[in-house]
């Protein structure tokens, strides 16, 4: 019932950078969706729309530079419309958040990466929270905060 | 690692940690690793296993800094596949540091990591109920972690419990945290529905809150319950609507339009109030998401009503500017709505077929694949044509994608070739046959046209590995051929074509059957039956088992035909081509194929008889080929049965073994006879004639039709006057004209239309030498047959080709009985189809308990309940401490990594079962009993 399956990001290679599960599949059937996932969206030509069918769902996926952000999201509950402006806005999200992000950030700092997708995506996959200032805002205080927390315990 | 004896130097490395100085092998190290060692898969591999045991190592260690680490690395290289659920009961340690920068890495591995171990949710359940409460200076943000996590994770006695403290955290003065407790009740009403049913007015207070990240929470949280389970939202719609109409934020607005889809969906009295502010809020917004939204919210929401023309045009007018814009994705999703829109009435798309034109030439063959649904639905008599030619020009046409760069005039026209993908063949092939032939043919009025589109449709499909297709090809052809009487000539010489063709027994064998079954059924119009045989004997090596069925008897019918369709007939021809049969016939009736084998024994006796009495008669044909063999094929004329007429009629059929088919007397006066004119071979083939008779006369009463009397007529003749037989036939064949084409009996028998008959009696004797031709050269002569066809056709230009209705049963008697078996049919598929995703459900999903709750149910009648659940978090008090002190045990006994994995594996499914049983039995007798047992395990 959930309305965003998975987001994945993958790059132009096919590697995965990230993987986020709103719906409890199976580790084969997660590894299969992987496998099937890029080459599906990689032989996309400009021009064609960011709008395949995969299986019993639909694919949403949008191209920033060399990543791939892909979304599975159940046709009948979801805007596809609406889920590009999401990525979009999580691509945007990151963008502040890392200055000009590029995909070695996500690399490297993939646990940040996740945290602002769990800020923005929540409830299995329902949209909560579509505005970037407060996404940002409390990556930023949680950031804050634990570096204060590490400080106060590294001066003690 | 860490030894016991320097703890001064560790003491230092743990100080320098949180300033990103590691000693270990950090995430860096490990990315850059799996970075550098990329060259060969096995060397990747090579590394990223010994990335992993190290992780083992330093999650084992009681270093909490260093655990923290591997887990993190683990995340990351879940992400390549490996399973990382050995390594949640570390992942519950970093998650229970007072750290924030350690318990943050441990929640989020948590999210990612736990999802169905029970064992692992229970402890964290109760780390979860101290985060909770934690009041530190720190704990806006610990909750707000410890909140976001239990969206992820919750269990029903976790939900139970805590409910409380959520609500009370409705009413915090941080928005942050209303907003992360309402997305964490989310979750727990799913999972303990009784919580909204008693908190529902303060739940729904939090729609007033004033900070738009909590309103946007609320919204998405409603949205998402009301899917599961609508009808307590209800009487929030009037709340809804105003914020609908007040608020102004696009992402709101679309989810308030969704979860009102849900509400809509059950509560038909919205629609008069809600379309309105719809179609107005259509006409003010400039947001295309939102725009489509409200199309959305329209048609999914049980909106638009089938004659709501206005409204539809409304939508589909703006869908169609979505058509007309650049934006692929735009183009593609009013596609979808089209469809659904035409799902409603189909009347309201049918004037959009230049749209539909326009689509299926996208540049995006996924875009073009949606408009082929719509086409159904623009489909006309007029345009029928242009709409299959413009498909079958897909297959042919090279299509290029134009990306323009640069000036226009001096543009570099960059093309891309446009990849059209097999499913995609498919299902254009599927949409030919489908719109031609939809509601028995009845937008096709040239049969002409489409006997050679169904031959470019085999041509075309020779290169898609769809079985599939060849048979509904095939079954196009046989359709037409038994359907429309009067194109019987014209398809058959299509099928005829179709067998000269050597690729199409290799690459699309699936046309065979039904062409092999025409051709035998209406083998009476081909003039020179023997070189059909041969020609199709010649190419025996090809037929699969199912075809060779087919063919068995198509063979005998196409010999039938022939040797009884001319006066002069070459006896010296007719034994060679007799032998031939045999031949096939003999070297089938070893086939491993039961069914093959029984057809090629009965036909190789059958014709063993005939030659056997051929070579007795010397001059003329004997009985058995003049009489018998016409007889078993051409009783009947076969007409179309709807579906499941034939079934109906089985039911009725009760096969009386007790009776002979001939009486005492009967027979002995057929043996008088045979001893006084031929020898043994004859009572054989009278029996056989006998079995026709028997067989006609049963179901003579259902047909009238005049052509069915002709064998019986024959038959009766033969009886009484069978020594003037040869000559009355020879005779006969000349005058009769049901001798030169069988389907003249049948225009007659429909139209009775004397004109027609003639004319079509003219066309047979052409169609005949056509096809002798056209067998030898395929091509030359069809065309000048073509040509006198375009004459015809002129001739008469408006005469629509009559296309044979199903044959539906109407006997008098068991009506009542066999319709509802008819329906039976129906709703057992119905429901098969609907159970199985329900099943699915089941299996994918475990946690829907809101979707049948019974919110009516006052709160005390659900006190037994509640009860349970209680015993049921004493029983996991229980289990807890038990995992916890086994936990503590696993943490101090040092030993070998890879034994104590594999121990805890097998301990886990122990208690995996022995907790299941608890939950069923709660008898906390039988449970010590197992814990002890566990206990003893473990030590």
């Amino acid at each position: 019932m959930t309305h965003i399956k998975y987001f994945v990001l993958a790059s132009r290679q096919g590697k995965i950078r990230l993987t986020k599960w709103y719906y409890s599949y199976a580790a084969s059937e997660k590894e299969k969706i992987l496998k099937d996932l890029t080459p599906l969206v990689l032989s996309r030509k400009a021009k064609m729309c960011n709008i395949v069918e995969y299986s019993d769902h639909k694919v949403v996926y949008r191209r920033y530079a060399s990543l791939y952000f892909i979304c599975g999201i159940t046709p009948e509950y979801d805007n596809e419309l609406l889920t590009l402006e999401l990525i979009h806005r999580y691509v945007e999200t990151m963008d502040s958040y890392f200055g000009n992000v590029c995909e070695l950030d996500i690399i490297f700092n993939f646990s940040r990466a996740y945290e602002i997708l769990n800020e923005m995506i929540m409830c299995d996959g329902s949209i909560a929270e579509s505005g970037k200032a407060e996404v940002l805002q409390q990556v930023k205080t949680m950031d804050t905060m634990e570096s204060n927390d590490n400080l106060d315990r590294v001066l003690s | 690692m860490t030894s016991l004896y320097a703890p001064t130097g560790d003491d230092v490395k743990q100080r320098l940690r949180p300033f990103g100085i590691f000693f270990e092998k950090s995430l860096k190290d490990l990315i850059k690793g799996i970075r550098s060692n990329n060259e060969t898969p096995e060397k990747l591999q090579h590394f990223l296993a010994q990335a992993l045991s190290e992780c083992r190592e330093e999650a084992n260690s009681p270093d909490l800094n260093l655990k923290t680490n591997a887990v993190l690395k683990l995340t990351y290289l879940e992400m390549y596949g490996f399973d990382m659920s050995w390594a949640n009961f570390h992942i519950l340690e970093v998650m229970s540091s007072s750290k924030l920068q350690q318990k943050r890495v441990g929640y989020l591995a948590a999210s990612q990591s736990f999802y169905k171990d029970s064992d692992i949710l229970m402890l964290a359940t109760n780390l979860m109920k101290k985060d909770l409460k934690y009041g530190g200076n720190n704990d806006v943000v610990k909750v707000g972690i410890a909140l976001s996590g239990l969206s992820t994770i919750v269990t029903p006695s976790l939900a139970a419990d805590i409910c409380d403290d959520l609500f009370g955290m409705l009413s915090s003065s941080k928005p942050y945290i209303r907003k992360k407790a309402v997305t964490a009740l989310f979750k727990v009403f799913l999972q303990y529905p009784e919580a909204l049913r008693d908190n529902f007015d303060k739940f729904a207070a939090r729609l007033e809150d004033d900070d738009t990240s909590v309103l946007s929470a609320m919204v998405s949280v409603i949205c998402e319950l009301s899917k599961k389970n609508p009808q307590p939202f209800i009487k929030l719609s009037p709340m809804l609507y105003e914020i609908l109409v007040t608020i102004s934020n696009n992402w709101i607005i679309i989810r308030l339009l969704k979860l009102f889809t849900n509400l809509s969906k059950v509560e038909p009295k919205l629609r008069p109030r809600l379309l309105p502010k719809i179609l107005e809020l259509m006409d003010t917004t400039v947001a295309t998401s939102v725009l489509y939204e409200s199309i959305n919210c329209i048609v999914k929401g049980n909106m638009l009503e089938e004659d709501d023309f206005d409204t539809a045009v409304r939508c589909l007018e703006c869908l169609q500017t979505f058509c007309d814009s650049s934006d692929p994705n735009l183009r593609y999703i009013s596609c979808v709505l089209f469809y659904k829109i035409g799902k409603i009435n189909i009347a309201f798309i049918s004037q959009f077929d230049k749209l539909v034109l326009r689509l299926l030439n996208d540049v995006d063959v996924s875009i073009r694949s949606k408009a082929l649904e719509l086409v159904v639905g623009i489909v006309s008599e007029e345009n029928l044509k242009s709409i299959v030619l413009a498909l079958l020009k897909q297959f042919v046409d090279e299509d290029t994608i134009v990306l323009q760069s640069g000036e226009p005039n001096f543009e570099v026209a960059n093309e891309i070739p446009i990849i059209i993908s097999e499913p995609y063949k498919i299902k254009m092939v599927n949409t030919i046959i489908h719109i031609c032939s939809m509601d028995n043919f009845s937008m096709l009025t040239d049969f002409e046209w489409y006997n050679t589109v169904l031959l470019d449709l085999i041509m075309l499909s020779q290169d898609i590995s769809e079985p599939s297709l060849g048979c509904k090809i095939g079954e196009q052809l046989r359709n037409s051929m038994v359907k429309v009487p009067s194109m019987r000539e014209d398809t058959l010489s299509t099928i005829i074509k179709i067998l000269s063709t050597d690729s199409v027994y290799t690459q699309i064998a699936g046309v065979l059957k039904e062409c092999f079954w025409s051709i035998g059924e209406y083998s009476s119009q081909v003039d020179n039956g023997d070189d059909l045989i041969q020609s199709i004997l010649a190419k025996k090596h090809h037929f699969a088992a199912e075809i060779q069925q087919v063919v068995i008897i198509a063979l005998l019918k196409i010999f039938t035909n022939w040797s009884n369709g001319h006066s002069d007939l070459d006896l010296t021809r007719l034994k060679f081509i007799m032998e031939e049969l045999l031949n096939y016939f003999q070297s089938l009736s070893y086939s491993k194929d039961f069914e093959v084998q029984e057809r090629a024994v009965e036909s190789s006796e059958i014709l063993k008889l005939s030659s056997e009495a051929l070579q007795e008669d010397g001059d003329g044909l004997p009985l058995l080929i003049s009489e018998v063999m016409p007889s078993l094929f051409n009783s009947y004329e076969l007409k179309p049965l709807s579906h499941g007429v034939q079934m109906q009629l089985q039911q009725n059929v009760t096969v009386d073994c007790d009776t002979p088919f001939l009486s005492t007397e009967e027979l002995t006066e057929i043996l008088e006879k045979n001893t006084s004119s031929e020898t043994g071979a004859f009572t054989e083939d009278s029996l056989e004639s006998d079995d026709g008779k028997f067989a006609y006369n049963e179901e003579e009463a259902d047909d009238s039709s005049s052509g069915e009397k002709q064998p019986t007529e024959d038959w009766e003749l033969s009886k009484e006057e069978r020594e003037v037989l040869e000559k009355r036939k020879e005779e006969e064949r000349q005058s009769n004209p049901f001798y030169l084409a069988r389907e003249e009996t049948t225009s007659k028998s429909i139209n009775g239309d004397l004109l027609d008959f003639s004319e079509n009696g003219d066309d047979t004797e052409q169609s005949s030498n056509t096809i002798r031709l056209s067998k030898q050269q395929i091509i030359s002569p069809s065309v000048g047959e073509k040509a006198k066809k375009e004459k015809k056709i002129k001739k008469k230009p408006k005469r629509r080709v009559e296309v044979l209705p199903d044959e539906v049963v109407a006997t008098t008697q068991d009506v009542s009985n066999n319709k509802p078996s008819n329906i039976r049919v129906t709703p057992s598929s119905q429901s098969v189809s609907s159970l199985a995703p329900s099943n699915k459900k089941i299996s994918l999903k475990t946690h829907t308990m809101l979707e049948n709750f019974d919110f009516s149910k006052p709160k005390d009648a659900l006190d037994e309940s509640n009860e349970d659940i209680g015993s049921g978090a004493q029983d996991e008090q229980d289990e807890l401490e038990r995992i916890r002190s086994k936990f503590a045990n696993q943490g101090l006994v040092e030993i070998q990594p890879g034994e104590e994995d594999e121990e805890v594996v097998i301990v886990k499914k122990k208690k995996k079962s022995s907790k299941k049983k608890n939950k069923k039995t709660s008898k906390t007798s039988s449970k010590t009993q197992e814990e002890k047992e566990d206990a003893r395990q473990l030590a």
